[in-house]
């Protein structure tokens, strides 16, 4: 028991140097592969700290290494710039003048309701309300709003068509058939809802459409019987 | 950036010294501790090893392990200690024809222990 406590104590105190010798960014907004390093290191130092029977050298070494690891990597992503792009990414600019960029979008592993889930998060909640959005390569997200955003803002938009297809738990929201929003299509000139990239609806009858490859439009409709949510 | 090429180079001094330094102390004290294990096993052989032989080099053994747990994983010190003691109790009971395959595992340990610390393809994966 007091081994056990004793090896946890040296392990803290060696992490405790080596994250502060790797910087604050190790604390805060990280990399990938400052989260790598992250994530093996708490692995790496848990085994020999709880083992007794592997010599406490072996956590210490490891860390050690990945010390030695994260500040090449670091000097590398710092001095050599082709290097960084492939070392830490680059930012995508999912959102520009045009609507949204589906081939970043999909190049990130991501779909319109993260994006939109992202832009909620960001504050943002009409893919109207922005000029650009982009995802930072470290994974946080940046949103350049219109200037007057806020009044475009009145009522909270719903997904009604995302990548082509129908969302049926936020048709049941609007209380509104997919025969209405069919409808809706038709008059805008698209024949097939899979041509559809983005589709949403507020509560004041604004709609945020977006083709596939095409630019996005904003238009308004009318709700039968003067509905609103 | 000259206190992060510092660190880097200061860290990699350590952790190559600290290999370097590994392998030649662990291969010693175990080419060491194989020859006193080589001559207890040929008077073994002879039929006059005694307990004091058998605990002298016990006693080696019970040295050099205080150092070794700080460099090889605890378990392979234990094989050592138990085929010892094995070999102790034998030898001091004059029991020779149990002892000598004891002493050739040990003999064996000896020479295979360090290999598995080389920095080799068969240890790396």
């Amino acid at each position: 028991m007091v081994l056990v406590m004793i090896r946890t104590a040296i392990i803290f105190l060696a992490l405790l140097i080596i994250m502060r010798l790797m910087g604050k960014r190790q604390i805060g907004e990280m990399q990938p592969f400052e989260l790598v390093i992250t994530l093996l290191i708490a692995e790496l130092v848990c085994i020999p700290m709880a083992d007794s029977s592997i010599p406490l050298l072996y956590g210490i070494i490891s860390v050690v290494t990945l010390f030695v690891l994260h500040e090449t990597v670091t000097l590398l992503d710092l001095k050599v710039k082709p290097l960084k792009s492939f070392i830490s990414g680059k930012p995508s600019v999912v959102v520009n003048k045009n609507g949204i960029d589906d081939y970043q979008l999909k190049k990130n592993n991501l779909d319109v309701s993260d994006l939109i889930e992202s832009l909620r998060s960001a504050g943002y909640f009409s893919l109207d309300a922005i000029d650009y959005a982009l995802y930072e390569s470290n994974g946080t997200f940046s949103a350049l709003p219109k200037q007057d955003y806020e009044q475009t803002q009145t009522s909270l938009p719903l997904v009604i068509v995302d990548n082509g297809k129908y969302d049926g738990k936020n048709l049941k929201i609007t209380g509104l058939g997919q025969e209405f929003f069919d409808e809706i299509l038709k008059k805008q000139g698209v024949k097939d809802v899979k041509k559809v990239l983005v589709l949403t609806a507020d509560g004041t009858g604004k709609m945020y459409l977006q083709i596939k490859n095409e630019k996005f439009r904003t238009f308004q409709a009318e709700y039968p019987g003067g509905k609103t949510w | 950036m000259v206190k992060s090429l510092t660190s880097i180079l200061v860290a990699l001094a350590l952790l190559v010294g600290a290999g370097i330094f590994e392998w030649f102390y662990v291969t010693d004290q175990f080419d060491d501790f194989g020859k006193e294990i080589h001559s207890l096993m040929i008077k073994t052989e002879n039929e006059t090893a005694n307990g004091e032989d058998a605990r002298a080099v016990q006693a080696s053994w019970e040295h050099r392990k205080e150092n070794l747990h700080i460099w090889i994983p605890h378990n392979d010190i234990t094989r050592v200690d138990d085929y010892l003691s094995e070999t102790v109790r034998l030898i001091a009971e004059k029991n020779y024809a149990l002892a000598l395959p004891k002493l050739e595992i040990l003999s064996h340990l000896c020479e295979t222990i360090p290999g598995t610390y080389e920095p080799g393809l068969e240890n790396i994966f």
